[in-house]
Formats: C-alpha cells, structure tokens, sequence
C-alpha cells in the first residue's frame, strides 16, 4: 500500500490546485474585508477599501462554490460558509442556518480566511544551520528527522521522545498521533487537554 | 458538557465559575442571553476579575483566587441548611450524600467569607438563587481547573447539580465549555499520557482490546515498549515535560527526554515557561509541525531545530467535537498552499520511515474515512459505535433542518436524530444522547442513567453500608429492569453486548447513583486547600495542601514542600491569566492574522487603579512583573477596577518576547507574526493538580517592579 493510495482525498470543490493569484487576492481581500467588516467589528484603514454595496456582497463570483465547514477556534462548533473559485478561497459568509451558531461569529471566525492566506504562513521545510533558517526540501527534512528520531530511540530507548499533539486537528489525526505513540513504544505523549 | 451550547436556551439560573465566555465562547452567549432575557434567567458570575462575561451578569460575585472549592461547599452547605436539597433526587439516584453533607458543614457562610472574600449576605443570596430558579446549568472552564485542587473544585460543581437535582434535565447539567476546536475530540481519542483512545486506561486488557481493533498482535506491540512497565505507566505530560529533560524535579524514567515534537501545539501556553526554554536549548532535537512557525521556533537557538508546514484544517477534512459532544465533518475549502502537507500525509511520511507502515494502516486504506471507522469500531466505552462518516457528514450536509431548541432534526434526511449525534451514539441508528444521565427517554431514543462503574455497594470508614446502585422504580422508560442494575459483562470490548442491552431498554453500562464520596481521590469529598503560593500565611496551617508525589507523571512534585508562608512577604501579589477574544491558544494563529494583531496588537498587565497609584505606574508604563521561580517579564500596564487591589491579570497568548527581549529576528525571515509580547507564563507559578497535573496558572503569587 502506498501513499498514493491513501491520499486519494477528493479534489477541492473547484476541482483545480490552488494558485494564490496575487490580483485576485487583492481584490477579493477588499471584497471580504467590507463584508466582514459590520459582523467583526473589524477596523480597516479608510484608504484602502471603498464601502460594498449590500447588493454586492450577495453577487457569487462567477463558478464559485460554496463549502459548509467548521471555525477552527473554540469548541463552540460555529458554522463557516467558504465561497472558492478556482480553488482560491475568495470570500466567507456565515451561516445563519447552522443549529449552534446561528449566524453568529466573533472577530477569530469573521477572519478564518486569513487562516489559508496570511503572508506568514510557512511555505517549506526549514532547518536551524549555524544560527540561521536555511530551506530545506521535504524530503530532506522527513530523513533527517526520523533518522534522528530513530536514532535517539535506538540509543536511549522509546520513551527518550515526547510527543506534544493536537487538539487543533481532526479527531481522526488526533487518533493517529495517539496511535502514532503506541506503536513507537511510549506513553509520553500528551496535548492541550492536559492544560 | 452533560448537555449543551443550546440547551442552555432552556435554563433558569445560570452559573457560571471560572469563565469568561464573552471573550472565550462568544458565540455561546446568544444561548446564554436568551435564557437570561426570556426565561428571566439570574446570571450568576464568579470570578477574581470583573470580565466582560461578569458585565452581563445580574450578580457578580468576586471571589479570591484558588477558593471555588470553599465557595461552593458553602453554596452547598447552605442549600441543605435551609432544606432546599432535592430530597426525591437524592434518595433514588446519589451515592454518599451523608458523608458529603458532614463535611460541607464547615463551610458555614461565615468561614466562607474568611476563606473567599465573598460577603456572606452574597453566599445566601446566591444560594436562593440557585433553589428558586430550578432547573440551573452550572457552567466552568479553566478558572476552575488550573488549581492545584483543580479536580476537586470540579467534583463541588457536580456535588452542587446533584445537590439541587439539576441532572439529567434540560436546563441543567454541568457544561464546561473547552478551549480549543476540536479538544474534545482529542480528549475522547485520548492524546493523553494516561490512556488509550476512549479512556480505556493503560491495563494489559485495554492494549489486548485496541491491539484487536488496529489488527496487530499484542506481544508486537509490547516488544516496541522498554519493558512491560513503561507500557502501564503513564507518561510525561503537556504540563511538565520540559523537566524530563532539565530535571530540576527527580524524574522516575529510564532516560532523559532528548527529543521533543509539537505537533500543531504551542509551547509558551505552558507555566514556568522560562524553565521550558532550558529545556529546548538542551534538547539533542526539536521538530515543530505547524502551519505557522510558532513562538517555539523561535525560541530555539540551537541548530537542534526543524520546521515542518502542515496545511491549516481548511486545507484538509476529518470530523471535529464540539464542547457538546456533537460530531461535525469539517470539510476541506482548498488543497494546501504552498508545499505545505496535510496532518495525514506528514504522519504517512513518518511512519514509512519508521518501518511499521503496513501495520499502522492495516484497517485504513481511505483517509480518513477509514480512521472514523476505526475510532468507531474500538470506542465503545463512549459510544463512538453510531459515528460512521456517513452519518457525520449528513448531518453538516443538512445543519439547516435541525431545531435550535432541541438540536433534534424535523423531517429531511436525519429525522429525530440530534445534531451531530451527541455521544454517545450507541449504534449506526442511535439518534445520540443529547443530555446525558436523562432517564425521561429511553436509552435507544437519547436517554441515559448514571454509569454504574465503582461495584454494587459500598461500605464507608464510618461502617455505613450503602447500595450503589439506582432505587426501584427509577431507570428509563422501557427497561427490563425497573431500577438499578449493574454494567453488563462486556460491553467495552463487544458491540453485540451494547446492541443486547439497548434491545432490553438499558445501559450497556448499568443504572447506578452518582457519587459524593469518591473513595478512590485524595479528598473523597472537595475541601478547601490554599494554594500552595497562598496570600493568606494565616490559613496555610488550617488548610495545608498534600503531601509531595514522589512520581505523578514521571516527574517528582512538590506539594507540602512548596508552601511556604513567608513566600507572600516578597511576593505580595495573587497572579491569574485568561484568554481575549481577539486571540486563541499560544497565539500562533491569530497573532499572524492580519485583521486579528490589528485589533489587539499588544501585551499587557491589568493592574487596579489603587496598586498604580502605590507602585506610582500610569496607564501605559511598563513594568516589571518577576514570579518566585525567577521569571520576569516587561509589560504596559493597562489601569483597571477589572482586578481587585491585590490581584495582576495576564492574558496568555503573546510570544516572540523573553523576559525584556525581542525575539522577533529569531523567527523564519518574513514569518514574524504582526503581533510580539511576552508570554504571560514565564511569570505563572510552580504548582499542579494533584490528580490530573493540570498547571495551577490561576492561583500564584508576584511582585512588580517600575521598569
């Protein structure tokens, strides 16, 4: 069984791989940005979005779809409307019809957008060389660290890593990371739960 | 939650301890205000800090940090007092109600007022309150928990709903509302240094039971451990890893910890964070997996260090937990940017090269739809059995047709069931258990008794014997038996035994009382302890905490050792933390969020307006604020009533700051987050719960300095 095999995850509701199209982030960011900007309570410079127009806002961009999908926040639950075109994320709206939130959403959830296109999200593998960030291909940085995780194992024993999971994952990766431990050997792993 | 977000809609009192869920839960509190606006509902608040959630409340109450336990059993103590105890609920379906009782009556109102701070006449108000306004949901979060008798202060929430009879009804409950997104549901697969998924524990019955669901033999699996040992012993946790490899504290490992690997988890959310940091600079290898580079990253300043980009939840699918217990399929928007990898993928990658693929993936051929069913095959202590990726996704397919006042769906696809299947979900029908321990319904339709799980009678060191199980004549409707019973032999480990049960009308896990005297904890009924930084010398002697534990968790913690009376003399100032709306967590997310770090960019210190005018400190100046364990931070000071005269509030989600300096060039070249402070936990105190270890981040003492 290989990789391949296991990730045949569906395409996204598009059905194109994403390319952040600088022009159309920009323009969609304004999009989002005004929309947003009555629920969040969110403050925007005055220079650089222009007040949309209630009518605006309803208009689809053309081919787009809409995904329901969860705020990756609190555990309240709350229900997120993502509208994608060409595989880009270009605008969120809430869900008024969700049981729990009810077209409610606070600051974290009126931005989750900005999840998928901050600036500062890492883009590939990095390792720490003479005090300096240095990039690194994956494989590269999946070698290393399991060969040197194995290698700690081998010399010191299993229980001579810890592992720190997730209580921002899926409840199914979560189930892996615990899995993950058992199988290499140790009880030491643990998450946010614990604090 | 025993019940949920939005059953609260159908409640009478609601009170809240140790919860800030205007800034936490926002959303929530559309439940919460409709209670309070329609039903009439008093909004109780008990907190150390005015919070924007205590602004919503018609009675606030201040209590001293680290005295829930004593509020409560005087809350308690009172209600019985007065003859206000739910006498019928009580007599049918509580355990050690006599043993509870002779313990609550120290806390008079007036030794509660010693204890607490809180006016007696505010205890009695309180309490009335609570009687006149039945059913009541009693609501908490870490205000209650990060205690060094954290575990008890929860036990005295769920000692005050038996005591008022608010269980099992709609309106009632006990509802803690948990942190991050999806933490319910990785409790429930136990990410957990004690247990395996479900909360099967770590006994040679529990691995037999999960070496049967993964498919891989168990002396296999046993081979990969140092000896058979270190497989039942639980290990190091979130909270003190860091000393399995600095070792201040003895440790009772084989091994120094070497390697360390967060895994979309922040570390300054951890106390002591100063010692945290020794720990990364000693470490032969860190590994941090995260969609942004986290304030771990650059806190590392060894070449010891690697950064792999997961893609954020939107770029990938799986089911989340909410607070609630309800399931949702959190879809996936787009495919990952970047060369980021998906949580999956990157795990695929590992255990490739850990050599043990074929066995790991055995059942799973489809991800994750193959792991749901995994989980739903061998959870059956919780009754994930019903929770197929099917079902999930049609209910976040078909949200719309559920009803916001019973969450049950009204014709369509998922008629009768409850949204997101609250667990447990008993079967693949099973509508899941909305309010759990209800027996006004049966248990195939949502119903459920108390779980019968410590035997069948109990004899107490006073000699009186009590049967453990429920009274004739209460149990669900339908049930074979008309009153207790016991748990059937084998329902944790064989679906067909909970199917034969639901057939005859009855828990697979029997029909039982809750208890008040838990024989098997420290304290079999909550008293107070002071906190082992306590403010008030004076009280240390009447109400020491434990002895020390030589290995809880690994690692040797200090109790009785650490209270130190004389502590308060240098430190006079009592330390809590909590969240703001703006971020979440360790702050790696948010504080990288454009929209978010604009609208709460800075680090700050609530201090009350009578400590600046001592200290002579105006809004805006920085300070020193230095903890017993050496930590320190420089901080605004931020003038406030908010905290009492003897009380400092640290929001703890700032990072790229260590004790005065900027960390920000230690980050990937472009990946600074937009918003750097210090993090509050340098300054959080030594101490942890002497059950779960959580960290008693609520309850430590400080000193300011002018900077």
């Amino acid at each position: 069984m290989g990789a391949k095999k296991i990730f045949t995850t569906p395409a996204t509701p598009a059905g194109k791989p994403v390319t952040l199209n600088p022009k159309l982030a920009r323009r969609t960011f304004l999009k989002i940005a005004t929309a947003a900007a009555g629920l969040g309570g969110l403050a925007f410079s005055g220079r650089l979005v222009r007040k949309a127009q209630a009518k605006e806002a309803k208009i689809p961009y053309p081919g787009s779809k809409i995904v329901r999908t969860i705020c990756t926040h609190c555990a309240v639950g709350c229900g997120v409307y993502a509208e994608v075109q060409n595989g880009v994320w270009v605008r969120q709206e809430i869900a008024q019809d969700h049981p729990i939130s009810r077209g409610g959403h606070c600051c974290k959830g009126a931005s989750a957008i900005d999840m998928v296109r901050s600036e500062k999200r890492l883009k590939y593998p990095l390792k720490r060389e003479g005090g300096r960030w240095k990039r690194i291909s994956w494989e590269q940085a999946l070698d290393e660290v399991c060969s040197k995780l194995l290698e700690i194992r081998e010399k010191y024993g299993p229980d001579a890593v810890h592992w720190n999971g997730s209580a921002k994952v899926s409840t199914e990766m979560a189930y892996l990371q615990r899995k993950l431990a058992a199988f290499w050997g140790t009880n030491n792993i643990d998450h946010q739960a614990r604090i | 939650m025993t019940n949920s977000m939005n059953d609260i809609r159908h409640s009478k009192c609601i009170f809240m301890i140790g919860s800030n869920a205007a800034e936490a839960h926002p959303v929530a509190m559309q439940h919460i205000l409709y209670a309070k606006e329609v039903n009439g509902a008093p909004l109780i608040v008990v907190d150390p800090r005015f919070t924007k959630l205590a602004a919503k409340a018609t009675e606030y109450v201040r209590i001293r940090p680290g005295t829930d336990t004593a509020f409560l059993m005087g809350l308690i103590n009172y209600i019985i007092q007065n003859d206000w105890h739910d006498k019928e609920f009580i007599r049918t379906r509580v355990a050690g109600f006599e043993e509870m009782r002779k313990v609550a009556a120290h806390y008079t109102p007036e030794v509660v007022e010693d204890i607490t701070g809180v006016p007696k006449e505010q205890l009695a108000r309180v309490a009335k309150l609570l009687a006149t306004n039945r059913p009541g949901t009693v609501i908490w979060c870490m205000g209650i928990t990060q205690h060094h008798i954290g575990s008890s202060n929860t036990r005295a929430c769920c000692i005050l709903q038996l005591v008022l009879g608010n269980m099992g009804v709609s309106g009632g409950g006990t509802n803690i509302f948990r942190g991050h997104d999806n933490v319910q549901g990785a409790t429930d697969v136990c990410v957990l240094s004690h247990s395996l998924p479900a909360y099967y524990g770590l006994k040679e019955g529990s691995w037999k039971h999960w070496c049967k669901v993964w498919g891989v033999d168990y002396e296999w699996i046993k081979s990969r451990f140092h000896s058979k040992e270190y497989m039942h012993k639980k290990g190091f946790t979130l909270a003190r890893w860091y000393e399995g490899v600095i070792q201040e504290d003895k440790i009772t490992q084989y091994t120094p910890i070497r390697a360390v690997v967060f895994w979309g988890c922040a570390s300054n959310s951890q106390s002591q964070y100063h010692k945290l940091k020794k720990a990364l600079d000693k470490l032969d290898l860190v590994v941090i997996i995260d969609p942004f580079p986290t304030t771990t990253a650059a806190m590392c300043e060894k070449d010891n260090v690697y950064l792999l980009p997961s893609t954020s939840q939107y770029e990938t699918e799986g089911s989340v937990t909410s607070s609630s217990r309800q399931a949702q399929w959190r879809y996936k928007v787009v495919d990952p940017i970047y060369e980021a990898k998906t949580d999956y993928e990157i795990m695929y990658e590992f255990v490739k090269r850990f050599g043990f693929a074929d066995k790991f993936y055995k059942n799973i051929k489809q991800i994750p739809e193959d792991v749901t069913r995994e989980i739903a095959r061998g959870a059956l202590t919780i009754g994930l059995c019903g929770w197929l990726p099917e079902r999930i996704k049609k209910h976040t397919d078909n949200w719309h047709t559920f009803d916001i006042d019973t969450l049950q769906a009204k014709g369509g696809p998922c008629d009768g069931e409850y949204y997101g299947l609250p667990w447990p979900c008993w079967t693949e029908t099973h509508p899941g258990t909305p309010i759990l321990y209800d027996i006004s319904k049966p248990v195939a339709k949502g119903g459920l008794p108390f779980r019968a799980r410590f035997g069948t009678e109990y004899t107490y060191p006073d000699g009186r014997k009590e049967n453990l199980l429920a009274a004739p004549g209460v149990a669900n409707p339908g049930s074979e038996i008309k009153g207790g019973y016991p748990e059937f032999p084998g329902w944790k480990t064989d679906p067909n035994v909970i199917k034969e049960a639901l057939r005859r009308g009855m828990a697979p896990f029997g029909n039982a009382r809750a208890r008040c005297y838990c024989w098997n904890f420290p304290d079999p009924v909550p008293i107070h302890r002071e906190p082992l930084h306590s403010p008030r010398a004076d009280l240390i002697k009447k109400y020491p905490t434990y002895p020390d534990k030589p290995d809880h968790y690994r690692v040797y913690t200090r109790f009785a050792s650490e209270q130190k009376p004389e502590l308060v003399k240098e430190y006079p100032l009592v330390l809590i933390t909590g969240r703001m709306v703006e971020h979440m967590g360790g702050g790696a997310e948010t504080r990288s969020n454009k929209y978010l770090a604009e609208l709460a960019p800075e680090m700050y210190a609530e201090i009350n307006v009578k400590v600046a005018n001592d200290y002579g400190l105006r809004e805006g100046d920085y300070v020193w604020i230095e903890s017993p364990e050496g930590g320190r931070i420089k901080v605004k000071v931020k003038v406030t009533d908010r905290v009492d005269e003897r009380t400092i509030f640290l929001p703890f989600h700032f990072g790229g700051f260590f004790m005065g300096r900027s960390y920000a060039a230690n980050y990937p070249e472009g990946h600074q987050p937009y918003a750097l402070g210090e993090p509050a936990n340098i300054v959080t105190n030594y101490g942890y719960d002497i059950i779960t270890q959580i960290q008693a981040t609520k309850e430590g003492l400080c000193r300011l300095k002018k900077a």
